[in-house]
């Protein structure tokens, strides 16, 4: 190569050379560019309506009386404010014969080892109505048991027992309120935390 | 270029994991099911094979001087294609590899093959070495699966093979990745020794 950089001595670049450099790489990365492009606009549709399958099947979980979900509702300040810590993701209005039966709220809590993406379903009295997790990173065999509503020692699902649970309940504790799975304490104080921030974003909504 | 030495690097003598100890990250991180491994070591080897393919093809017209930064864009041009196909036809396997996916644009054998081999060698050479090489990573994946999957959690492919209360659960997570790849480094050390002193 006769441009070779010796070390210690002092650069000499030939601008031509540098030109070179700089539109070989703009062409490269040109070209890229327009590959994706075009790879993005056959799939594209078919991500979004692989996501939209997935949201209804989670909403379907938590929201079991409604036949149909409305497009994402605009999220405003005072809603992600009730959230607090939790992150709202997304809010849909469900609906059973045109009439509203409630939201299915998206939220993302923070579990043991990492976020906990979970949809919560509220109907029209503020009461929960379903919990499922969309997506996790628990730790498999422990936090999973939460994930997978595994029973607690009271029988009842880690998960199921957020059902009908309303914001006059009081704050929503792991130990006094809400029964944890034993050794999967923090995924189920993370899941709670998600419960409690819907229930906060429903009471704002009205 | 000689396909049969080049088969035999790939999967034993130059083994990417076992012998050059690139990509260990992902072999630890996603080799709890024989699907994920089997996604995992499919994509790298798509991958790999072709951008070992183009790279081999612009070498000549790649100044020396940015030959790293064309390598990334070419890698992650092929990463992000397979990431998007993945999303939207198998999305099952998309979203139990996660970030893992993405990921590969800076897997260390990828990268490495571009710099080693396919930067000085033809295309046919290179579109070879990318398959035996993508071959050599998928079935030290499928190994590291099939034990962990079995033993940390009794099944093989999703059907339950050991009782449930039976299986090693540690396996599973991290720390089984690491212990799992220290075995199989030093069985893979050992018999390499082995078939040179017979020599």
């Amino acid at each position: 190569m006769s441009n070779d950089v010796k070390t210690k001595e002092k650069v000499h670049m030939d601008p031509q050379y540098i030109i070179k450099l700089t539109v070989t790489l703009l062409v490269t990365c040109m070209v890229v560019a327009a590959a994706l492009g075009g790879v993005n606009a056959i799939t594209a549709d078919k991500i979004a309506a692989t996501n939209w399958a997935k949201t209804v099947e989670a909403m379907k979980k938590v929201a079991p009386d409604a036949t149909d979900f409305s497009d994402p509702l605009p999220i405003t300040e005072d809603m992600t404010a009730a959230a607090g810590s939790v992150a709202l993701d997304s809010v849909y209005e469900a609906q059973a014969g045109g009439q509203s039966v409630g939201y299915a709220i998206k939220v993302v809590a923070s579990g043991s080892q990492g976020k906990i993406e979970m949809m919560v379903g509220v109907d029209g009295e503020g009461a929960v109505t379903g919990v499922s997790i969309v997506k996790n990173s628990e730790t498999a065999g422990i936090g999973s048991k939460v994930m997978n509503n595994e029973n607690t020692a009271k029988g009842v699902g880690v998960l199921s027992q957020f059902e009908g649970k309303t914001a006059a309940d009081g704050a929503l504790t792991v130990g006094s309120n809400v029964d944890a799975i034993s050794g999967a304490t923090v995924s189920t104080r993370g899941v709670t935390n998600g419960v409690s921030a819907a229930l906060a974003v429903a009471g704002v909504m009205g | 270029m000689n396909i049969g030495r080049q088969l035999k690097e790939g999967l034993i003598t130059q083994n990417p994991v076992l012998v050059q100890m690139l990509g260990l990250c992902s072999t630890m991180a996603i080799t709890t099911s024989i699907m994920n491994g089997l996604g995992m070591g499919v994509s790298v080897l798509i991958i790999l094979t072709a951008s070992n393919v183009v790279i081999s093809a612009i070498r000549k017209i790649v100044p020396d001087k940015i030959r790293i930064a064309m390598f990334i864009v070419v890698i992650a041009g092929f990463v992000t294609c397979v990431d998007l196909l993945l999303q939207a036809f198998v999305p099952a396997i998309a979203e139990s590899l996660g970030v893992f996916i993405p990921l590969i644009v800076v897997n260390c054998i990828i990268l490495g093959r571009a710099e080693s081999f396919s930067y000085k060698n033809g295309v046919a050479g290179s579109f070879f070495d990318g398959i035996f090489q993508g071959l050599g990573y998928t079935l030290v994946l499928l190994a590291m699966c099939f034990i962990r999957e079995l033993l940390g959690a009794g099944t093989l492919a999703g059907f339950r093979i050991i009782p449930e209360q039976f299986p090693i659960g540690v396996l599973t997570l991290p720390v089984g990745g690491f212990l799992v790849l220290g075995f199989l480094i030093a069985a893979m050390q050992w018999a390499l020794s082995k078939s040179k002193e017979g020599k």
